[in-house]
């Protein structure tokens, strides 16, 4: 088996798979859903519905809220009951908008069958229905989909990678839609690759999956698509990084704070293709994903993976799934490297929702930070290259100007630092702020530089 | 005499001479025209350099008061009016006396009055805590008791509280210079005057929740209910956002809104006998 990864850094923690055998599961409906305004990254989207109003399933209830946005639909068919702030995982408030859940009544113009229809549509109804049915990166960052596959003018896509890498440990929801929905996945390459002008076309799979490689491999041939391969790669974290798949597949390297598009790649999760799938193929708006409820601290019988609607509350999936486990310290959304702790169990869940973990007590505590030894554990993990342990040093001296010389904006904040310091020092938190603080002044330099010399212009 | 020592004297000695001319003509033909009243100025500020005034240290300050036309940019926070005296003779400007301030902490959501619904255990440090979530309580408004303001503090003038897991001021020693209101991530710490014998009002909240979920989270929260607002007679009290706010340029320390508050939030301090001081 051909074994390719990305070229620096990265770490080796155990994948704890504990779901993978678990198939998807539908959730059911619950009385009422919770949809939030901030699914996606960039501007807000704004509420069209106003409350009074009765709603079906897959209608849209909200329009972009700007060029980089996304249309919301609703996840169910009742009544609006409210708009109004809501707590997220965070305990911070943002607007959602609150339905009533009468029933599951969709719109016209959805296909709800099984069918796999493998004819391609042409690449502007494609991009089309991808913007029309809200569909975001579901790899974590849930950027809008239809803005990463219409490259700006002068930039031509070399390669589409297909990111099944599903890198985090304990996350098997990419896993299980690549072994239960294995053809969708390949139509929704074939569509991204027809939208993107017949590029070539990669699916990365870490060889901890060799049943989704073997599944992928005879599905593909049984499809009429070219330019389609299945490249396995050698199990590191951060492989699902947007950068190191890249390098691990093409062999290529992004430039510092440049986007993929700048050495011909574009980058798109599994979750993304099967959701782009049912948007054309299906004209099914982005409303479902599959979440996967597992843990250290719950019994193997006990996890699953759940197809869920966006606006479920966490705990309504939680008591579903048979309550928050004993012994469970932490609770987790997203993978143990990159997630965020729940603090707000009421939360609603997202389009970008991938994962209910519970830890325990053992495997999550922080133990004790002491001091640094310049060991360079840290530069060694690192995937982007820098030097995590002088970023921290920095940003407590307040040198921004060195920060920005020593890239902190480059950090993709994987965790592969704060993983690997045996001081146990928490380096992400610091650099996290410091990459903050880098970003906003670079943000403030560009908007001054924008405005001078839209002043210049006036001038002359 | 040995002659060994005679030349080795005779040369050291001439040598020292050249070299103090050249000294002497470098000093003359690169001597740098300063303003003699920025020295004099500088002299008479602390020398805390702490940046209270906003300026970068006291020399910085110094020479931007010297090439001022008036003194109302500039203020030294830590030398106070006395100092501020000195520099208006100085510099010849008529003296605008400020009133002494001195830093309030608005939240007194203490350990009993604000319940922890979740254990934080990240990075000791409340930029870090308010960046990640709301807080380990259910007030997202409230102190995170990570102690950044403390660090922040150059004068040793504030310090946590064990016992409310908040932040005090000591206000012998605050100097009102601002580096704390900066260091706080929720915006808590506020520069109020410090009154007659440091007597003052204020409302130690800054929740902006409605009045039962304020008082859900915080039993010591200010609730919205206008209370004081209509306790008050000088018109020195607004409510805003369901959160009062007491004017301090405004307010005569009746202490009736003090007597008013049901819930504690509106605190008066140092007055001579206590009456409320939830």
């Amino acid at each position: 088996m051909a074994k390719t990864t990305f070229a620096i850094g990265g770490v080796h923690p155990d994948d704890s798979k504990l779901a993978r055998a678990c198939a998807i599961e539908v959730l059911p409906l619950p009385s009422v859903v919770y949809v939030s305004m901030a699914q996606h990254l960039g501007a807000p989207a704004k509420p069209v519905v106003s409350v009074g109003d009765k709603v079906l399933t897959g209608q849209v209830i909200a329009e972009p809220g700007g060029f980089i946005s996304a249309f919301v639909h609703s996840p169910a068919s009742g009544t609006v009951k409210a708009i109004a702030p809501f707590k997220d995982l965070a305990g911070r408030e943002v607007p959602h908008i609150i339905i009533d859940v009468e029933g599951d009544e969709w719109v016209e113009g959805v296909d709800l069958s099984d069918t796999l229809i493998t004819e391609l549509p042409d690449r502007e109804v494609i991009l089309d229905r991808v913007k029309a049915c809200g569909v975001v990166g579901l790899g974590g960052a849930t950027f809008p989909t239809h803005v990463k596959l219409n490259p700006a003018p002068g930039s031509k896509a070399d390669c589409l990678i297909l990111n099944g890498a599903e890198c985090e440990p304990y996350l098997t929801s990419d896993y299980r839609i690549m072994l239960e929905r294995t053809k969708e996945i390949l139509v929704g390459a074939a569509l991204m690759q027809k939208a993107l002008g017949g590029c070539r076309t990669v699916i990365g799979i870490e060889e901890n999956k060799p049943e989704a490689i073997a599944a992928m491999r005879s599905a593909l041939a049984s499809l009429p698509y070219s330019g389609i391969e299945i490249l396995p790669l050698k199990k590191k974290y951060p492989q699902g990084g947007e950068k190191q798949i890249i390098q691990a597949v093409m062999h290529r390297e992004v430039g510092s704070g440049a986007l993929p598009i700048s050495v011909g790649a574009v980058v798109q999760n599994v979750g993304t293709s099967l959701a782009v799938y049912e948007a054309v193929q299906k004209n099914k708006p982005l409303i479902t994903n599959i979440l996967t409820v597992t843990g250290n601290c719950l019994p193997v019988e006990k996890q699953h993976n759940y197809l869920f609607r966006i606006g479920m509350p966490l705990s309504y999936i939680a008591e579903y799934a048979g309550g928050i486990p004993k012994g469970a310290a932490k609770i987790v959304s997203g993978g143990p490297m990159m997630g965020r702790a729940i603090s707000n169990m009421e939360a609603a869940t997202v389009k970008g929702t991938s994962s209910i973990l519970y830890l325990s007590e053992e495997s999550t505590r922080r133990k004790l930070e002491s001091n640094c030894i310049r060991c360079g554990r840290c530069a060694e993990a690192c995937p982007m290259g820098l030097e995590p342990f002088l970023l921290r040093r920095l940003w407590k001296a307040g040198d921004m100007e060195a920060l920005e010389a020593n890239a902190v904006q480059d950090c993709i904040e994987c965790g592969c630092c704060l993983y690997s310091c045996p001081a146990c020092i928490p380096l992400l938190d610091h650099i996290r702020q410091a990459k903050g603080a880098v970003l906003g002044a670079i943000r403030a330099r560009a908007a001054a530089a924008k405005a001078a010399a839209e002043a210049n212009q006036k001038n002359s | 005499m040995n002659p060994i020592i005679i030349w080795t004297v005779v040369i050291l000695a001439g040598l020292g001479l050249v070299l103090a001319l050249v000294l002497f003509l470098v000093a003359r033909r690169f001597r740098v025209e300063e303003d003699p009243r920025i020295d004099l100025v500088e002299k008479t500020l602390p020398g805390a350099n702490c940046g209270g005034c906003g300026y970068a240290g006291c020399h910085a300050f110094a020479d931007s008061a010297v090439k001022a036309s008036d003194l109302s940019a500039h203020y030294c926070p830590v030398g106070g009016n006395d100092v501020m005296q000195k520099v208006s003779d100085i510099l010849g400007f008529k003296m605008e006396a400020k009133a002494p301030q001195v830093a309030v902490v608005r939240c007194n959501g203490s350990c009993t009055a604000r319940p922890v619904i979740n254990e934080y255990d990240g990075a000791a440090s409340c930029r870090v805590k308010a960046a990640l979530y709301a807080g380990d309580t259910a007030c997202p408004f409230g102190c995170l008791g990570c102690g950044d303001c403390v660090a922040a503090c150059e004068f040793g003038a504030l310090s946590m509280d064990p016992a409310t897991g908040l932040p005090v001021v000591d206000e012998a020693k605050c100097v009102a210079c601002g580096k704390c209101v900066a260091a706080c991530p929720k915006s808590l710490i506020e520069l109020r005057n410090k009154g007659p014998r440091g007597i003052r009002v204020f409302v130690a909240c800054r929740n902006t929740d409605k009045g039962p979920v304020a008082r859900k989270a915080c039993s010591n929260a200010c609730i919205g209910c206008g209370l004081c607002v209509k306790a008050c007679a000088h018109d020195a009290i607004t409510l805003e956002n369901n959160l009062a706010y007491v004017d301090f340029t405004k307010c005569k320390l009746c202490r009736k809104c003090v007597a008013a508050c049901p819930t504690g939030a509106v605190h008066g301090v140092n007055f001579p006998k206590e009456v409320n001081n939830g």
